[in-house]
C-alpha cells in the first residue's frame, strides 16, 4: 500500500467510524431523552431544598456544660469514633461531656466529603 | 552411569538456549534478524522481569500486568522444538502454515498444546473478552448518563483517537520500510485509543493475532498512566475560567430507567452495529443483573470470582503469546508510539467537543468531563475530578465524569464492531 492509497482508505474509514460511532450514541441519547420525558417526575420543590447535610459530632473533651438530656446511644458511638481515631481500647476513654458544634465548618465538610467519594472510587 | 547424566545435561534448559540460539542464527538471513536469533530469548526473560517490577513495584495495573508479564517468562523460558513441556505454541494460533482450510487446527491444538494453549482457546474463540465486560456491567452504574443524556455524546467524541491512529498506523506502514500494517493491524492498533483492554484484545485476537501480546501491553500500560498523560492535554485545551466551571447537580434516575437502559442499548446497538453485540450485550446483562435486584447472587459472582478467574488466565496467555520473534520487532515500537497517540487524541477529541458544548449549553458543562470520555473506568473521571478540584476546591465533577466514562465503555465497544464488520472475514 503507498501513501496516498494509505491516506484515502485510512480517511474513508475514519469517516464512517466515526459517523457511525456518533449516530449509535446519537439514538441511545434520544432514547434516554424519551425515558426521561415518560418516566421521570421532577419532585415538589420543597423536596429538593432539604438536601441533608450530614453532620459528624465532634467530641469536645475539655467541653462546657453536659447536654439537659444526655443520649446514652450517642455517647457510645462517640466514644466508638473517639477510640477508633485514636487508635486506643474503649476502656481508656472516658467521656466527661460533649456537645454539638454550632454552625458549618465548611472546610472539614468538604475534606470529609472528598475523603468518602475517594474511598469508594 | 556417564551416559545417562550426559543425556540429562543434553535435555536441560541451558543446553536448549545454547542449540535454540545456534539454529536460529544458522537460518537468521539478515544481521538484525540473527541478532534477535541470539539474544532474542534472554532479552525476553529481562523484559518479562521489567515488567514484573513495573507491576510489583511500580503498582501499573498490576492485576493484569502481574499475569502478563508471567505470562511472557513462561511462553519465553528455552524449550527444545517439539518439547511436550512447550506450554504454549503461538504459532498454531497465527501462522497459517498450521492451519486446515484457512482455520484453526483444533485436533493439532488438542493434541500437542500445553496448558497456555488450552487457556489461550477462550481469547482466540472470543470468551474471555465479553465475560470480563458482564463483570464490568455488574460494577458501572449509568445512573450519572440516564441523568446527564447530552454527556454520551462525550464519549463519542472521545473515539476520535481511535481512527486518527487508524490512519496514523496505516500511514506509518506505507511510509516506513520494515514495519508492515495493513488495514487489520492499524485497526488492532487504533483501538488502543478506546483505553479498554477487552475490547482492543476482542478486535485484535480477530484482525491482527500476531500483535496481540505489544496490543495488550500498550493498551493496559498507557491506561495505568492516564494520571500523567490526560492533564497536561486538559490544561493545554481548556481555559481556568473553563475548569472551574461548577455544573448543576444531577437528577436522580429511576429504578425503571435504570433497568430499561440495558435492554434498550443492546437492542439499538444491535440494530445497527451487529458486531458490537457480543461486547455490549455481555456489559449491558451484567449491568441489568446488577440493576434488577433480584439475582444478587449472579451479580456478586460475575463482578468478583468469575471476573478474577477470567482476568488471569486472560493476562496469562496474552502475556505467552509475546515471543521473541514476534515481539522483539519494528512492529512493537511503532505500536508503543501510535498507543500514545491515541490515547493523547482520544482526550484531546472529548475535550474539544466539551468545550463546544460548554458553548452551546452557555457554560453549563466544564469541559473536563469531556477527557473522561476514553473509557478507562474509573480513573479518567477521577482525572476529570482531580484536575478540576485544582481550580476550584468545592467543585466536585466525578458524578459528572462518570456519565462520559461509562458513554465511553459504549463508545469503544461500537468503535470495535465497526472495526469488526469492516475487516474481519
Amino acid at each position: 500500500m503507498n501513501l496516498s492509497e494509505a491516506m484515502s482508505e485510512g480517511l474513508m474509514v475514519t469517516g464512517t467510524g466515526l459517523i457511525i460511532v456518533f449516530s449509535v450514541l446519537v439514538i441511545l441519547m434520544l432514547v434516554m431523552m424519551a425515558m426521561k420525558k415518560i418516566f421521570y417526575k421532577e419532585p415538589k420543590k420543597t423536596v429538593v431544598k432539604e438536601a441533608p447535610k450530614a453532620e459528624a459530632p465532634v467530641p469536645e473533651p475539655v467541653a462546657a456544660e453536659p447536654e439537659p438530656q444526655e443520649d446514652p446511644n450517642l455517647i457510645a458511638v462517640i466514644a466508638a469514633a473517639v477510640a477508633a481515631a485514636m487508635d486506643t481500647p474503649v476502656g481508656n476513654l472516658k467521656i466527661k461531656s460533649y456537645r454539638r458544634v454550632d454552625g458549618n465548618a465548611p472546610a472539614w465538610n468538604k475534606a470529609g466529603l472528598r475523603d468518602v467519594i475517594d474511598s469508594r472510587f | 552411569m556417564f551416559q545417562s547424566i550426559l543425556e540429562f545435561i543434553n535435555s536441560t534448559g541451558v543446553a536448549a538456549l545454547i542449540q535454540n540460539a545456534k539454529d536460529s542464527f544458522a537460518a537468521a538471513s539478515s544481521g538484525f534478524s540473527s541478532i534477535v536469533a541470539v539474544i532474542g530469548t534472554p532479552l525476553m526473560l529481562i523484559i518479562a522481569c521489567a515488567l514484573l517490577y513495573l507491576a510489583i513495584v511500580k503498582k501499573f495495573e498490576p492485576l493484569l500486568l502481574l499475569p502478563i508479564a508471567f505470562g511472557m517468562l513462561l511462553s519465553n523460558l528455552p524449550m527444545f522444538s517439539g518439547s511436550s513441556a512447550i506450554m504454549m505454541h503461538p504459532e498454531l494460533f497465527t501462522d497459517p502454515q498450521y492451519f486446515v482450510d484457512g482455520h484453526l487446527d483444533m485436533q493439532r491444538i488438542f493434541a500437542e498444546g500445553g496448558l497456555l494453549d488450552m487457556l489461550y482457546l477462550g481469547v482466540k474463540l472470543g470468551i474471555y473478552p465479553p465475560l470480563i465486560f458482564l463483570g464490568i456491567g455488574c460494577m458501572t452504574d449509568f445512573g450519572p448518563l440516564i441523568a446527564n443524556p447530552k454527556s454520551i455524546i462525550l464519549g463519542a467524541a472521545a473515539q476520535l483517537g481511535v481512527f486518527t491512529t487508524f490512519l496514523g498506523a496505516l500511514v506509518l506502514g506505507a511510509v516506513v520500510p520494515g514495519i508492515n500494517f495493513g488495514v487489520n493491524e492499524a485497526a488492532s492498533i487504533g483501538i488502543i485509543g478506546g483505553a479498554d483492554g477487552p475490547t482492543a484484545i476482542y478486535v485484535t485476537k480477530s484482525l491482527a493475532p500476531a500483535l496481540l501480546p505489544a496490543i495488550a501491553i500498550a493498551a493496559y500500560s498507557y491506561m495505568a498512566l492516564i494520571p500523567v498523560i490526560q492533564p497536561p492535554i486538559m490544561k493545554a485545551l481548556t481555559t481556568k475560567k473553563e475548569r472551574s466551571i461548577v455544573m448543576e447537580q444531577l437528577r436522580p434516575v429511576s429504578k425503571t430507567e435504570k433497568m430499561l437502559f440495558p435492554i434498550i442499548v443492546t437492542i439499538v446497538v444491535a440494530l445497527i452495529v451487529p458486531d458490537a453485540v457480543s461486547l455490549v450485550g455481555m456489559l449491558m446483562l451484567g449491568n441489568l443483573i446488577k440493576e434488577s435486584g433480584v439475582a444478587e447472587r449472579l451479580s456478586k459472582v460475575a463482578q468478583n470470582g468469575l471476573m478474577n478467574v477470567i482476568t488471569i488466565f486472560l493476562g496469562i496467555t496474552v502475556g505467552a503469546t509475546a515471543k521473541a520473534e514476534t515481539f522483539l520487532t519494528a512492529e512493537t515500537l511503532g505500536i508503543v508510539v501510535l498507543g500514545l497517540i491515541a490515547f493523547c487524541f482520544s482526550t484531546a477529541g472529548g475535550l474539544v467537543l466539551g468545550k463546544i458544548m460548554c458553548k452551546l449549553t452557555g457554560g453549563k458543562i466544564n469541559p473536563l468531563i469531556g477527557s473522561a470520555g476514553v473509557s478507562a473506568v474509573p480513573m479518567a473521571a477521577r482525572v476529570s475530578q482531580m484536575v478540576g478540584q485544582k481550580e476550584n476546591p468545592s467543585n466536585f465533577l466525578l458524578m459528572h465524569a462518570m456519565g462520559p466514562n461509562v458513554a465511553g465503555v459504549i463508545g469503544s465497544a461500537v468503535a470495535a464492531g465497526v472495526f469488526l464488520s469492516m475487516f474481519a472475514k
